[in-house]
């Protein structure tokens, strides 16, 4: 008998239960979506830091532009059944790299010399897609990944690279960069709670 | 549930991300600078200035949102809320301001100059860069490793500071014929250097330059003139060894490798061994080890641990005359002298009492040596007699002595450093030279 990494399809060997695996995969989704939640973080701090004054001050509060075809958890997202937030989970984390890269690239011509805050960057755009990924994989070991939340359609992205495009005002480049961030950050760390509340002994 | 036009959860077709080929489509749907969600604009957007200089800007509020006429409105840069007299009321949808004599820009992603409505909500912003041209940069200074690539590095003008992003591109050139190439790789050695990798000539020499840019204008730096072969340095010798001289408590013997790169090329070169005591941070360096790949320290404490570093200047390569470039120093390597078992007089001191000569195999040594001297380096004047002077000397200021001298070699008058040690005076060892003297 052997467990087949990654096995998606819970009767392979009717002799195996899949629940350990299932459990595993869970924890291990969920402790890697802790990890970053407290890279989201960082990268926020890093972000408002390379912009200056009022970025990062309390009470800063821009306008809360609309970044198209993502929004932020909405309020009654915790009271959904875990399959659908899940879904809506991983639909984000897939949207979020493209974002995430046309900030990296204004940012790289408004601070070419931060080179931490770059790479940042760069890397949150594959953690989103990784975590993104296994999220993924929790739902298909569920049985539940019938639907995936669709990507943004590329003219809404393009919007947004517009938004951020050098001919548009630095200032606006500036507070989408720190709404996406944001989103990053709220995404993720819903992310855990939603799996946490999935963790075997984890709260119901 | 997420918001918005095409929500996560709405639609089901999976379609890969088109941001390249579809930015020109955006420019129907781009948002104005400043504008759209802001609710306002500010004139100018960004604007590019010099420090001192004054900026007349204006916030005007368009839409219909109750209470936003200009009245109320406010100003902030970089967060701090502006004077009310540097700001008046245009008409009843602009607010205008008036700064004067700028100060550099404190971020290089620009000052945050934010119009506010009454209520402190953001209305609009724009970004202001301040700051200066740049100067002229300078100092350029070139090397090549085993003649396989070139790295340069220079002085920026007027210390750097131009508050504003300063882009510096380093130019190179053949100087009889060829285009402009520009170097790529950048801050490979500190902020204000470049690296070449590849495809470099020899005998003939480059044309080098440095050009600064920033959004106030540019400068160029003077041109460097070079031949690569004149520039070249190569790697730390290696297997560099230190070992013990049989018994001898005052000598270590240093052994190295001639750099392989080089190995194939017509060179003379020289070499530095620099040592030191375990545990001080002062080296003592030995100059003039000429086209040799061992030498012996004498004059060292017993039972003590040294480390040992070499370094090699490869000039002459194919006839160059320039002086060449040091290598790196080798990774230190330690040794340590013997520590003779018999106690010496004192209570365990190596060095004997005043006056008292010295005996056994450094004396013998030291017989040989003079008697070499003698033969072949003119110096008639050095005998037993004057080396017992010494001693007595030395022994009667109570100082360590710690002269060095390389095997195969002559002090001559014109001859080898000395260093200083601290609280230690130094005695020349010159043909001749009377004892008593000090420098």
């Amino acid at each position: 008998m052997s467990r087949r990494e990654g096995s998606l399809d819970p009767q392979a060997d009717s002799s195996i239960s899949p629940l350990p695996h299932l459990e595993a995969k869970i924890r291990q989704t969920h402790s890697l979506a802790r990890l970053l939640t407290k890279y989201a973080e960082q990268l926020l701090q890093e972000y408002v830091q390379h912009q200056g004054d009022p970025f990062g001050r309390p009470g800063f509060s821009p306008p809360r532009l609309p970044v198209a075809g993502l929004s932020a958890p909405a309020p009654g997202h915790a009271g959904l059944p875990a399959p659908e937030r899940l879904r809506l989970d991983a639909a984000a984390l897939t949207a979020l790299p493209p974002l995430l890269d046309v900030v990296r690239r204004r940012q790289a011509e408004l601070n070419p010399r931060a080179p931490r805050l770059l790479l940042r960057l760069e890397e949150a755009a594959r953690q989103a897609r990784a975590l993104g990924a296994a999220v993924e994989a929790v739902l298909a070991a569920l049985g539940a990944d019938e639907t995936r939340g669709p990507r943004p359609e590329p003219a809404v992205v393009a919007t947004n690279a517009a938004a951020a495009a050098p001919d548009a005002g630095v200032f606006p480049a500036k507070v989408l960069g720190l709404r996406v961030c944001g989103l990053y950050r709220e995404w993720v760390s819903r992310t855990e709670g939603d799996l946490g509340q999935l963790v075997p002994g984890g709260p119901a | 549930m997420p918001a918005g036009r095409s929500g996560p959860a709405a639609q089901s077709a999976r379609r890969p991300p088109l941001l390249l080929p579809l930015l020109l489509l955006c420019v129907l749907g781009a948002p104005r600078a400043g504008s759209g969600a802001h609710m306002a604009v500010i004139s100018p957007q960004d604007p590019t200035l010099l420090i001192g200089s004054s900026l007349q800007a204006t916030c005007s509020v368009h839409g219909d949102p109750p209470g936003a006429t200009a009245e109320g409105l406010y100003w902030t840069l970089n967060g701090r809320r502006l004077a009310p007299e540097l700001s008046r009321v245009l008409n009843t949808s602009t607010l205008a301001l008036a700064l004067a004599n700028l100060n550099g820009s404190r971020q290089q992603s620009g000052d945050n100059l934010v119009c506010h409505a009454r209520d402190g909500s953001i209305l609009a912003g724009s970004c202001l860069y301040v700051g200066l041209p740049p100067e002229k940069p300078f100092n350029i200074s070139c090397w090549s490793k085993n003649m396989k690539d070139l790295t340069c590095r220079w002085t920026p003008g007027a210390h750097g500071e131009t508050f504003l992003h300063t882009n510096y591109s380093l130019k190179y050139k053949l100087r009889w014929y060829g285009q402009d190439n520009t170097c790529e790789e950048y801050h490979t050695v500190g902020p204000h250097s470049c690296h070449i990798p590849k495809d470099l000539a020899l005998f003939t020499p480059y044309e080098i330059w440095v050009e600064a840019t920033n959004r106030l204008g540019s400068a160029r730096s003077d041109v460097l003139t070079l031949d690569i072969l004149d520039v070249v340095t190569t790697d730390p010798p290696p297997d560099v060894h230190v070992s013990r001289v049989g018994g001898l408590e005052d000598q270590l013997s240093v052994r190295w490798v001639s750099p392989p790169a080089l190995k194939d090329f017509l060179f003379q070169a020289k070499y530095q061994i620099r040592y030191r005591v375990e545990d001080s941070v002062d080296w003592k360096v030995v100059d003039d080890v000429s086209n040799q790949t061992s030498c012996r320290l004498a004059g060292l404490k017993p039972g003590t641990v040294y480390f040992v570093q070499v370094r090699c200047n490869p000039f002459g390569i194919y006839g160059s005359k320039k002086a060449g470039i040091w290598s790196e120093w080798s990774h230190p390597t330690a040794a340590s002298t013997p520590r003779s078992e018999r106690p010496g007089p004192g209570g365990g001191a190596c060095e004997p009492r005043g006056g008292e000569p010295s005996s056994g195999p450094v004396r013998r040594e030291l017989k040989q040596f003079l008697g070499w001297l003698k033969k072949h380096a003119y110096c008639s004047n050095l005998s037993f007699r004057l080396y017992d002077q010494w001693r007595a000397w030395m022994q009667k200021t109570h100082k360590t002595r710690n002269q060095h001298r390389t095997r195969g070699s002559c002090p001559r008058a014109d001859g080898a450093r000395r260093e200083r040690l601290p609280n230690h005076p130094v005695v020349a060892w010159s043909c001749g030279l009377q004892p008593s003297k000090s420098i």
